[in-house]
């Protein structure tokens, strides 16, 4: 049972209709000369109701972006500098006070680990209850209703009894829905998803993405999902950010990424996705050579350089820091920052990237 | 965890050993308790005739198994060093000992527990380092030592507190008997004056008691803090918007006391058992210098129904321990049921 993708954002999501807006966005770690640039100088519009996917290795920088976004980065850690918008309001000029606000109720987030993500010594509807309570002027009686319908939505059989469960008396996936469930519950603009599936086994993964998929659309939130899964992605996303050494090095919609990756490491990431075909021959997989750079003293250049098969040694590469260049495809503009982008194999639409995806089952 | 037969059948070993234990350790000493009690001068028929009346001349198992039942019945036997009945001379001076230890405990627990919070919780670093030190401060200092200070200077420097006189002011009426605790009784009475003068002659000596388990309860705590603050429950609340203080102290603080309950039930049981030293040092009547006494003179009766009482409160308060984790933490209770 193959799904397809829809083959572009289209209806659902409006080209110019941009709900989050960030531009060189950095965030640090460490201090004097071990000084970390975990994310460094990110740009991009996340639109209504987009379902963006952001994908690397560990240490791309990628899950620290998504706490920049949620102002969680815990000392020695600092944002500093970029600006972030949304809907028109500047987010990083806010105090704590004021991002309190804006945690859990215009921006909320699911976690990887769902077996630590809730008090063990509170029951898990009173946690569900204190994130309402803590954004809306409702009594306990009407939050009590609200997250017993909110566990009923993520799909939890008997919710009226499970309200009063003990986080230990859930198991990992359900404790994953409750974790969506507290997350939708003041109906966020945005949910963020850092690698929501990881720590869960394959089949209650599928269940799960398709349990935030459909909710997300239906209660309006954009989705950012941080993976280092592609097939996830690949199911789940309109665009995919790929990120490398705290820098967004592709970014376009994820048909055309996924299929035509135009940046080098991009192209070395999809290759070392297991893929049925290789499964059948038996196929060794080709793993991506060498390790990420020492963030701490980034080389001048491409920061993949090393690694690139085509780019190593050579001088522009080398030297100087690749800028961005757009390209006009069929699914949409696709940038990248490569001196040497590949080019594109103008595959067929009919051999889309069935290959890549994990099977979610029949569903909307 | 421990179901509740197992926690009963761990409590009679406990109460078993502790009484053995009391019960051989007088026996084993050297000096015959017999002739101590008869006197120097008696002739070996008199002593003998003591410690026929003792119950010294039958067999150690058969002594105990009296001493068992007599304990139970509510006869502690007879205190030979100062002529009344062991019971009487104990419960006589438990309360002082009690009424101590209460306030001492109160006073150790929110201190330890309000500057553990505060150490953990605040970010300037100078706040935690003062509280460390003091921490450390509270662990080395001698409890006699402290008490002299704090005498000399708030008693006899700046006349804030009364000196080492006991329980209350020379001359003044003790209140009517209900509970043995003064302060208690005198509010019972509604004599206010009494009341407030008990009270006063508790503090010093409550605080020298409770400094070392502040101390002790702030390091535990403290780190234990720490360490739960790191919890991933801790991010999931900032990403829902919690204050960063409503955080620490219903969620984080939860979690990091459940070391700090099971600490402080032995540091109760450890206060209610009275401390020779601070009650030599206030004057103070408790049971910790009538036992020191009794053991310099051999008095069974007294040492052996101490030691069994002291068990006994250490395995109530142990009990009641069990029981307060249960409420606290779900985890437990579903596994005990």
């Amino acid at each position: 049972m193959i799904e397809h993708i829809p083959a572009s954002p289209g209806p659902r999501v409006a080209d110019n209709d941009v709900l989050l807006r960030v531009r060189g966005t950095r965030t640090e770690f460490g201090a004097g000369d071990q000084v970390v640039p975990a994310v460094n100088d990110v740009s991009f519009d996340l639109r209504r109701l987009e379902r963006l996917g952001i994908v690397g290795e560990s240490g791309s920088g990628k899950s620290a972006l998504a706490r920049t976004l949620m102002r969680l980065i815990e000392h020695p850690g600092r944002v500093v500098g970029g600006t972030i918008e949304l809907d028109g309001r500047r987010l990083d000029q806010l105090d704590e006070s004021e991002w309190r606000g804006v945690r859990g109720k215009d921006i909320a987030m699911v976690f990887q680990d769902p077996m630590s993500g809730f008090n063990p010594l509170r029951p898990i509807g009173k946690q569900i209850v204190e994130a309402i309570t803590l954004h809306q002027d409702v009594s306990r009686a009407v939050a009590k209703r609200q997250a017993v319908d909110l566990l009923g939505d993520v799909e939890i059989v008997d919710p009226a009894r499970k309200f009063g469960a003990y986080p230990h008396e859930f198991s990992g996936g359900m404790r994953q829905r409750a974790m969506i469930a507290m997350a939708l519950a003041n109906d966020p603009r945005i949910l963020i998803a850092d690698e929501p599936t990881t720590a869960l086994d394959v089949t209650t993964q599928a269940t799960i993405l398709r349990l935030m998929r459909r909710l997300s659309d239906e209660r309006g939130a954009a989705l950012i999902l941080i993976s280092h899964d592609l097939g996830v992605v690949a199911q789940m996303c309109d665009t995919v950010q790929v990120m490398y050494a705290g820098k967004t090095v592709e970014r376009g919609p994820a048909l055309e990424v996924l299929v035509n990756p135009r940046h080098r490491y991009t192209e070395a990431l999809l290759q070392s996705v297991v893929r049925r075909d290789q499964m059948v021959s038996g196929g060794r997989l080709p793993a991506i050579p060498g390790t990420p750079p020492n963030l701490r003293a980034l080389p001048p250049g491409c920061p993949f350089e090393a690694r690139c098969h085509v780019g190593r040694g050579r001088t522009d590469c080398s030297t100087e820091t690749p800028r961005s260049s757009g390209f006009a495809t069929q699914h949409g503009s696709v940038t990248v920052k490569c001196h040497v982008p590949a080019e594109p194999e103008l595959v067929a639409l009919s051999q889309g990237p069935d290959e890549l995806r994990v099977d979610l089952g029949g569903c909307a | 965890m421990r179901s509740i037969a197992s926690r009963v059948g761990w409590g009679v070993a406990t109460l078993f050993g502790a009484s053995v234990l009391a019960f051989l350790l007088m026996r084993v000493l050297p000096g015959d308790p017999a002739r101590l009690a008869a006197g120097e001068l008696a002739s070996e028929e008199a002593v003998r005739a003591r410690a026929a009346d003792m119950g010294l001349d039958q067999p150690l198992p058969l002594q105990y198994l009296h001493f068992i039942r007599d304990f139970v019945t509510g006869d502690w036997g007879y205190a030979y060093s100062i002529g009344t009945p062991a019971r009487e001379a104990i419960l006589g001076r438990l309360p002082a000992t009690v009424e101590l230890a209460i306030l001492a405990f109160v006073i150790g627990v929110s201190v330890g527990v309000s500057l553990a919070l505060l150490a953990a919780y605040t970010r300037r670093r100078w706040v935690d380092v003062v509280i460390r030190g003091l921490s450390s401060l509270g662990m080395a200092t001698p409890q006699f030592y402290m008490a002299l200070i704090l005498l000399l200077v708030l008693s006899q420097g700046l006349g804030l507190f009364p000196g080492p006189e006991g329980r209350l002011t020379p001359g003044l009426a003790e209140p009517p008997h209900r509970t043995g605790m003064f302060t208690v009784d005198a509010l019972l009475a509604g004599q206010w004056t009494t009341a407030s003068d008990a009270f006063a002659h508790l503090i010093l000596p409550a605080v020298v008691l409770a400094m070392v388990p502040a101390a002790f309860l702030l390091r535990l705590l403290r780190s234990n803090l720490l360490e739960t603050s790191r919890e991933q429950y801790m991010l999931v609340l900032r990403a829902k918007g919690t204050p960063r203080a409503r955080s620490y102290v219903r969620h984080a603080f939860p979690n990091a006391a459940l070391p700090t309950i099971t600490a402080s039930g032995l540091l109760l049981a450890e206060l209610l058992a009275g401390s020779i030293l601070a009650e030599k040092v206030f004057g103070w009547p408790g049971v910790g210098s009538l036992v020191a006494d009794s053991v310099l003179s051999k008095d069974f009766a007294i040492v052996q129904s101490f030691v069994f009482l002291s068990a006994l409160i250490y395995v109530v308060v142990n009990t009641l321990i069990d029981v307060v984790y249960g409420l606290v933490d779900p985890r437990i209770r579903s596994a005990s049921r």
